[in-house]
């Protein structure tokens, strides 16, 4: 037996949420497909504020902004399929093949297009290098959260965070009001990785200190984490000789950076970009396979939930509406020097392209800079900072109606120092 | 073997009168003082003669660090206590779990105990899984003799066990021209004289065409199509299970502190944390402590010098960039000898590229932790055999310790002032390999000495065939349906990296001796062995287990008692 649906997306977190209300409110016959036993995704176990802050001008739990959209999900009578596990996808002449694990056993789904709202993972201690013993105690900090409030257990009592991402400053302070002692967050970077509110909020309001230039080299500890050693790093990043310090703990808290999950898209051959990880997509966020589209933390990483919502409600809506036989003609935008990425990375020449969304980073602080956008030379949109950092994502809505894009057509995104 | 004098000359002449030698019993036994490990490891091999079986002993003083003593488990019982088994096998890794099979089938009572809290803990749990064709071994040691008997067993042996098994073949590849000559008669005597009969010569064109990724410089190359690659710590785990399915008892968590023995020298008693054992035959299969078991029984005849080895594990995404074993090899005018200094590059029977090993002297012989230099040595050679192999890729890397002697052979003989103790010591790579000839034959000898006092029969009811959990990942989908419609387990997907089901763990856990631990379980069915090592299905796999167990979450290890992951509940506690 071979179901059928118009619009498949893959995760159940805030991207794919939202992907499969928009698909629906455009009439498309979607389902989702989640491999946990719940809708919501990592948000599940964000339990602290600052969720919907731009969307609903609200401070939300990470459960209540989702629960905004699980109740609409539910509401809009959308097909979940949870405990459901995408083993592979094949593209088919009508769209896709997607073979799917549960508990019923093996199904096949035919979806005339996908959304990929897979999210993203942690990267590891050995992938940022930490040499030594193999203890217990080294977490990632989303595993630790997962400890911590989905399964109400402590995984430290004394730890070290090396990493000053979001969830590594997050997970700082709900260790601390969980009674265990967090000695310190290293960054070995010389400005911190995570959002300016979450540096206040979570260590200067617990007198956590903040190790900027520092790194862990190595654990120590041959059943549980004993200690770390850490060293101060040089302008290229590497440990100066000298500088080593152990410090006793329990626990290694990682917060060094996240990976789009993008191995299914991979056997699709969508094209990963380089610089963000995830597909390369058009203003409809559509990758270069004609019919998949991509959304949320698959896409990039995001530092706000509410844009995450926001592009699974592009890809979403863009997928409803997606025929096959359109001309998918893309040229590419070609950012400047300064910036980390943008997204999307292309454009589509198949007609004018009105309103649409464009995120981005510098690749580091920029003071009074403006950002522009240049067709052939030609500046078609600007915007003026105080001031971009790489930890906070901006986004832009761009216009582009009236302007005729051709294959030879020279798009380029910039930050240059506004010199007015 | 080099007259004791002419050995102290040089030893003279290399640490000036600091260490002395004397022979002894047919052993050479080296004191005196050193601060450097290197410099006693260099003085042993001055005394050493390859292959040997006059072996030297280390009785060195180190002075520059110190030697930890042998980690011993906290758990104390009397689990053991006065038990008589006909053969105790100390140590639970390839050589002694392969044993303990082979013994399986007769009519004895085996035990087999281990120190750590699982199987392949040492170097059985730590090394590349490379099954050898023994291409770098000339003829007349132990090693070449079993690893060329041992690679023809591994079919059987693995599809006996259920252990995934491939020979994807093995290239050694030079880059220099003028190593041309030299390496032909390497070739040819390797084929002909000692007995590699699958080696094939081939130039770096035909090369180049079958293996598009090696590097361009390739000039010409060995070929052996029976290299084979193997999960070692799953074909331990493997062996372990099926002894005990055919009756053999397995203890982990208990380590040999001591031993009595009578005035003809045999061992009567057993000391362990867990109570103490009065065995008829002991077989020392204890790895990099064999030495120490032997000084145990008085019989040290031979010193291990632990020797670290790290390799490193790409993504499976890497895969395409390899699939075979392959190595280049470079050497200098007069030394041909550069092996196993960078590895090789492989594919593994998982689908991961594995990079390394190396090999660094070290004197702790279980100080498993990995250096950086370590992924730089072989990542530098490595990629002058795959140039597409990339630190970016590694997702892990580890370190396993060979327990080298210093005439790098295996001893595999009866004690020689112990006559109840058979030592299998020495075994480093490729004692993988070698494992399934040498239990063979270790099964026979042991079987002839117990049938000298009493008839020993075959078990009538013994199966050599052990079934593994079903690995629902590699079924057609029909299959799989049909599975999971019986349980429904099957279909609950706890680790996306390496899609393994909450049905498969459950498993895991029902079979013999699998210690309800995390890493217990990754060995085993690989739930965090993927790119997110964990991350995502550690709290997930933890869960299960206590729910199996029924014990409380914060009383799930990684593995040893010590390796606690969460310290209870926090002040809000759990939800209901």
């Amino acid at each position: 037996m071979i179901w059928t649906c118009d619009v498949m997306v893959i995760g159940g977190g805030p991207a794919g949420l939202a992907a499969s209300i928009s698909a629906d409110k455009e009439g498309a016959r979607v389902v989702l497909v989640e491999r946990e036993a719940r809708l919501g995704g990592i948000l599940k176990q964000c339990i602290h504020d600052g969720f919907g802050l731009v969307r609903y001008e609200e401070k939300l739990s990470g459960p209540e902004y989702v629960e905004r959209f699980t109740d609409e999900f539910r509401s809009r009578g959308i097909e979940a399929k949870l405990l459901t596990f995408v083993t592979s996808v094949e593209r088919i002449k009508e769209g896709f093949k997607v073979t799917l694990v549960s508990r019923d056993g093996v199904e096949v789904y035919e979806a005339k297009s996908l959304v990929l709202a897979t999210g993203c993972r942690e990267r590891t201690s050995k992938q940022v290098f930490i040499h030594g013993t193999r203890p217990s105690g080294i977490f990632t900090a989303g595993t630790a959260q997962h400890y911590t409030n989905l399964l109400g257990q402590l995984p430290t009592k004394r730890c070290v965070i090396l990493g000053s991402g979001d969830i590594g400053l997050i997970m700082a302070r709900r260790l601390t009001l969980e009674g265990a002692e967090v000695i310190g967050v290293y960054e070995i970077k010389n400005t911190p990785s995570g959002l300016t509110r979450n540096i206040h909020q979570c260590l200067n309001d617990f007198n956590i200190p903040l190790h900027l230039s520092h790194t862990v080299t190595r654990v120590f500890g041959m059943d549980r984490l004993e200690a770390v050693e850490v060293a101060e790093v040089d302008e290229h990043l590497k440990p100066i000789p000298g500088t080593e310090k152990k410090i006793e703990c329990d626990a290694l808290i990682l917060s060094v950076g996240l990976i789009p999950e993008n191995e299914l898209a991979e056997t699709l051959e969508v094209r990963i970009d380089n610089r963000t990880k995830g597909p390369i997509c058009d203003s409809n966020l559509m990758t270069n396979i004609p019919g998949i589209f991509a959304c949320g933390n698959a896409l990039h990483v995001n530092d706000l939930v509410d844009y995450v919502s926001e592009s699974g409600e592009i890809a979403g809506k863009n997928a409803a509406h997606f025929k096959r036989a359109e001309n998918k003609s893309v040229i590419e935008i070609v950012p400047s020097e300064t910036l980390l990425y943008v997204v999307p990375q292309t454009l589509n020449l198949n007609g004018y392209i009105n309103d649409f969304v464009m995120y981005f980073r510098s690749n580091r602080i920029y003071e009074n800079c403006v950002f522009r956008l240049k067709i052939d030379g030609r500046t078609v949109f600007e915007k003026r900072y105080p001031i971009v950092r790489p930890p906070e994502m901006e986004r832009v809505v761009i216009n582009l109606k009236g302007i005729n894009l051709r294959a030879t057509t020279v798009v380029r995104a910039e930050i240059v120092r506004d010199e007015e | 073997m080099a007259g004791i004098r002419r050995i102290q000359r040089r030893l003279n002449k290399k640490f000036d009168g600091r260490v002395q030698a004397v022979l002894e019993d047919d052993i050479i036994r080296l004191t005196g003082e050193l601060d450097n490990w290197d410099d006693v490891v260099a003085a042993c091999e001055t005394a050493a003669t390859k292959n040997s079986l006059v072996h030297v002993v280390n009785d060195i003083k180190f002075t520059g660090g110190e030697i930890p003593p042998m980690r011993v488990p906290s758990l104390r019982d009397n689990a053991v206590d006065g038990k008589t088994p006909d053969v105790l096998i100390i140590g639970g890794g390839i050589t002694g779990c392969a044993i303990a099979r082979e013994l399986s089938k007769w009519e004895m009572n085996v035990m087999l105990i281990e120190k750590n809290a699982d199987f392949a803990m040492g170097a059985s749990g730590a090394n590349d899984g490379e099954v050898h064709v023994g291409i770098d071994l000339k003829k007349g040691s132990l090693k070449q003799k079993y690893v060329l008997l041992g690679n023809a067993m591994y079919d059987k042996f693995c599809s006996d066990l259920d252990v995934p098994f491939r020979r994807p073949g093995q290239y050694i590849l030079f880059t220099q021209f003028w190593l041309l000559i030299p390496i032909l008669f390497f070739y040819i005597r390797r084929k002909y004289i000692d007995g590699v009969r699958s080696s094939r010569f081939m130039w770096g064109s035909k090369i180049k065409k079958e293996q598009p990724t090696f590097d361009k410089r390739i000039k010409f190359g060995i070929y052996n199509d029976n290299a084979g690659v193997v999960c070692s710590y799953g074909l331990t785990i493997a062996c372990a299970e099926n002894a005990a399915e055919n009756g053999v008892e397995a203890y982990l968590n208990t380590a040999v502190l001591s031993m009595d023995t009578n005035d003809s020298g045999n061992i009567v008693a057993v000391h362990t944390n867990r109570g103490t054992i009065k065995p008829t035959i002991v077989i020392n299969a204890a790895g990099v402590f064999a030495d120490d078991v032997a000084e145990m029984a008085h019989d040290r005849f031979y010193s291990i010098h632990p020797r670290r080895g790290t390799n490193a594990i790409q993504d499976t995404k890497s895969a395409n960039i390899i699939d075979c074993i392959a190595s280049v090899e470079y050497a200098s005018v007069g030394s041909l000898k550069s092996k196993t200094k960078g590895g090789g590059i492989m594919r593994t029977v998982d689908d991961n590229v594995l990079v390394g090993p190396d090999a660094v002297e070290c004197f702790d012989k279980e100080d498993t932790s990995t250096y950086p230099e370590s992924l730089k040595t072989t990542y530098t050679k490595q990629k002058g055999t795959v140039p597409a192999a990339s630190e970016r890729d590694i997702i892990t890397y580890f370190t396993g310790i060979r327990a080298a002697t210093f005439e790098e052979d295996f001893v595999l003989e009866w004690g020689r002032k112990c006559p109840n103790m058979f030592h299998c010591g020495g075994i480093q790579s490729p004692g993988l390999t070698a494992a399934p000839a040498i239990a063979a034959d270790v099964e026979k000898i042991i079987v002839d000495r117990l049938s000298k006092k009493r008839e020993i029969l075959q078990k009538k009811k013994w199966t050599p065939v052990r079934r593994g959990v079903p690995r629902l990942k590699e079924m057609i989908p029909a299959r799989r349906s049909a599975m999971i419609a019986r349980n429904p387990d099957y279909g609950i997907i706890v680790c996306r990296c390496e899609e393994i089901s909450k049905g498969e763990i459950i498993d895991c856990l029902e079979r013999p001796l699998c210690p309800p631990t995390v890493d217990a379980v990754k060995k085993r069915i690989r739930p965090g062995m993927g790119r997110c090592q964990g991350g995502f299905c550690q709290p997930l796999v933890a869960q299960i287990i206590a729910e199996h167990e029924n014990i409380d979450i914060s009383e799930v290890k990684k593995s040893s008692a010590e390796s606690v992951i969460l310290y209870g509940e926090n002040k809000g506690g759990a939800e209901e």
